[in-house]
């Protein structure tokens, strides 16, 4: 009920999300942290993930807390002249670890990961041990060292990832999922709204084509609407996507396809009651053509129950949409919804019990609909307010 | 002469679905750019098979002859072999089709008696828990995606608390003997049957309260209780008898829904059913299956259409074409 009230409100909210919060983020196919990292605030007295500018030969930092699931070192060192002997060192309070050796050349691209299993090799360890596990094993002053006999410029970033990440955690290929939820609002509007203003375009047509010349013309399309109505909307949906690409518009376009037959009957059916009104009749009689009573009184008459079933249409749209992705069936690079529930099912989120993966895109995908809903009814008591008498009774 | 018209007209209906969705078939895979043996035949099949496929699906006639056979061969079921398991569409769908219905028939039965059962006592409890109830549920089962009310079930009852099979429609290797056999069916077809019920039925509990409400307001209603006859065979002998009609039109309206749903049913909880297999089918790039199974679901609806209209003409012999269409 909360929903009724504040529709409007909420629906504002989503759109500031939508368009503006993608300003102030990255793009959202982009790798953060670690894949299946929890959100942070769900432990938050371990160390939060940490990233460190590295610059000067010796940097030292503080770590108290349980070992981090992994670090990373990357950036470049170079030198004014190839050094005889550099490498660098990660000294803990329980000894010293030779990352990488930096000798004979006079610039490295650096890029090391605790997962590498060469650099674990060569530290002597078990390739399937766990660096920074071991590593990072007790609390104390820590020091990332560049040792050379040469001046080095050095620009290296250290980020020490701890599991956890983000308000509401990564996915299986590490990327944040508050930035595809909030990509996920983008494209569910987008489908919602331009699928229902299509299908409504169309439906409208056509609804007041069969009310108002009635005979052959209404009964032809009548029986579309039966035959439409008869055919499983998402079969037909995946037939079709599965010939015709996997873009957006091409959801969009076969979705408005099948959904108009609900706003031609009501159409129609208003058109109907209308039609025999007797200002009708007048406006016949003075001459009026079809098309002037058409786009002068019935349109601006079955407009208001329009509206209203173009917002209760939306969630329709919405769901199909994010059915059609979690199916597999939409394009793979554009992050939406149904998309990341797809991913989330294909690669076990539940073996992990990943729930982060699973509950904001359901809820926001319900949310939006809600939303919508409530619109909708209230749009349709303010063109008939019985409806709302009723409801109090 | 009436009821003839009736049935004539949703026959009628009935065929013309029947043919647009083959003419769909038909035209949807065969208008794709390029050669219609790269679409229709398997790449790794040999000149000689090739030849020899396309004279059996008749691809050297014109398009309209060629379009007949289809029809002829669909009618007959003969769906021609599938590209990704080389065998014969038919006999995978048969497979399939059992867990499909099983899934489909209990799924739609539990929640149309739920649903009508809540929306009734709803609509007689105004105010109430009851409706409440009914109210929410029908937000919920509008708004929420079936597939996250299912992946969360099975995260609390099959990965939480292991109560039910995580996926699959029976155990490898099966059990032996009847029994044993019917109760693995049931055990994995429990998690999703009652997950179909619960997002099914609140919007059914919602339609049969508004129709209730409005019918309960009506004078022969008041005429009854003016007669002193119980609050029960008022409500469920005058009013809900008087509903019924208009709630069978529902049930074949909601069908093809229920069958869309069946689809993510089955890809949720990996159910070996049609559904699956057209999706299967449908990424990969396994026209004449995908065809074939498409048009077995719009079969599947056509059929429960006609069996709805069936229902409908026993609860109101009248059946007067205009009533059902308003």
């Amino acid at each position: 009920m909360i929903l009724r009230r504040y529709g409007i409100l909420i629906l504002i909210i989503f759109l500031i999300l939508a368009f503006l919060a993608p300003l102030f983020m990255g793009p959202a196919n982009e790798t953060v942290a670690p894949p299946f990292s929890k959100p942070l605030w769900l432990d938050l007295k371990s160390p939060a993930p940490r990233s460190y500018s590295v610059k000067d030969e010796i940097f030292s930092f503080k770590w108290d807390g349980n070992p981090p699931a992994t670090f990373s070192l990357k950036g470049t060192v170079s030198f004014d002249r190839p050094p005889e002997r550099a490498f660098i060192l990660l000294v803990t309070p329980s000894g010293a670890y030779k990352l990488a050796d930096l000798s004979g050349a006079k610039r490295f691209d650096i890029d090391i990961d605790s997962r590498d299993v060469p650099l674990k090799l060569e530290l002597g360890m078990d390739p399937f041990s766990d660096l920074s596990e071991i590593a990072f094993s007790e609390r104390g002053i820590y020091e990332l060292i560049v040792k050379s006999d040469e001046d080095a410029t050095i620009d290296l970033n250290l980020d020490i990832h701890v599991g956890r990440w983000g308000i509401f955690g990564t996915d299986q290929r590490g990327r944040d999922v508050l930035r595809l939820f909030v990509e996920g609002i983008k494209i569910s509007l987008l489908v919602g709204i331009s699928a229902t203003l299509l299908a409504s375009t169309l439906g409208m047509g056509l609804g007041l084509l069969a009310g108002y010349l009635g005979g052959f013309v209404d009964s032809a399309i009548m029986r579309m609407i039966d035959v439409l109505l008869a055919i499983p909307t998402l079969p037909i949906l995946m037939v079709i996507s599965g010939i015709w690409g996997r873009g957006l518009w091409q959801i969009v376009l076969v979705l408005s396809i099948f959904s108009w037959m609900g706003t031609a009957r009501v159409v129609r059916a208003m058109t109907l009651s209308i039609r025999e009104a007797p200002y009708i009749e007048n406006l016949r009689a003075l001459g009026a053509p079809t098309g002037y009573i058409l786009a002068r009184h019935l349109v601006p008459e079955a407009l208001p129950l329009l509206l209203a079933q173009m917002a209760l249409g939306v969630p329709g749209a919405i769901l199909a949409e994010a059915g059609l992705s979690f199916l597999g069936l939409s394009d793979p690079l554009m992050p939406s919804w149904g998309r990341m529930l797809h991913e989330a099912h294909v690669f076990g989120a539940f073996t992990g019990g990943a729930w982060w993966l699973i509950f904001p895109p359901g809820l926001g995908i319900a949310a939006i609909c809600l939303t919508f809903i409530g619109i909708g009814r209230q749009l349709e008591e303010r063109t008939d307010p019985r409806l709302k008498e009723s409801l109090r009774k | 002469m009436k009821s003839g018209n009736y049935w004539m007209r949703r026959i009628f209906t009935s065929l013309l679905v029947i043919v647009i969705v083959l003419s769909l078939n038909f035209f949807l895979f065969r208008l794709m750019p390029g050669d219609p043996t790269s679409t229709l035949l398997d790449p790794r099949f040999s000149p000689e098979a090739k030849e020899e496929l396309l004279k059996s699906y008749g691809l050297d006639k014109p398009l309209f002859q060629q379009f007949l056979l289809y029809v002829k061969q669909m009618l007959s079921f003969k769906f021609g072999l599938s590209f990704l398991s080389q065998k014969p569409v038919w006999q995978e769908l048969a497979e399939r089709l059992p867990n499909t219905l099983a899934l489909l028939l209990p799924s739609l039965f539990l929640s149309a008696v739920l649903g009508t059962f809540l929306g009734v006592m709803a609509a007689k409890g105004r105010g109430k828990f009851s409706e409440k109830i009914v109210l929410m549920s029908g937000a919920v089962s509008f708004s929420f995606p079936s597939f996250f009310v299912q992946l969360v079930l099975l995260l609390l009852f099959a990965h939480v608390l292991p109560l039910f099979p995580l996926r699959g429609s029976a155990s490898i290797p099966p059990p032996v003997g009847f029994w044993n056999l019917l109760g693995d069916k049931v055990w994995h077809m429990a998690l999703p049957v009652l997950s179909l019920v619960l997002i099914g039925f609140g919007s059914w509990a919602l339609y049969v309260r508004n129709l209730m409400v409005k019918t309960l307001g009506e004078d022969f209603v008041l005429l009854a209780r003016a007669k002193g006859l119980r609050e029960g065979q008022i409500l469920w002998g005058h009013a809900f008898r008087t509903a019924l009609p208009p709630i069978i039109t529902i049930f074949f309206l909601s069908l093809p829904g229920v069958i869309s749903g069946a689809v993510i049913t089955e890809t949720v909880f990996s159910l070996h059913g049609v559904g699956k297999f057209l999706l299967e089918a449908v990424s990969g790039h396994d026209y004449p299956a995908a065809g074939a199974a498409f048009y077995l679901l719009a079969l599947i609806t056509v059929i429960c259409n006609l069996l709805a209209d069936a229902a409908y003409a026993l609860v109101d012999p009248r059946i007067s074409f205009r009533k059902v269409r308003r």
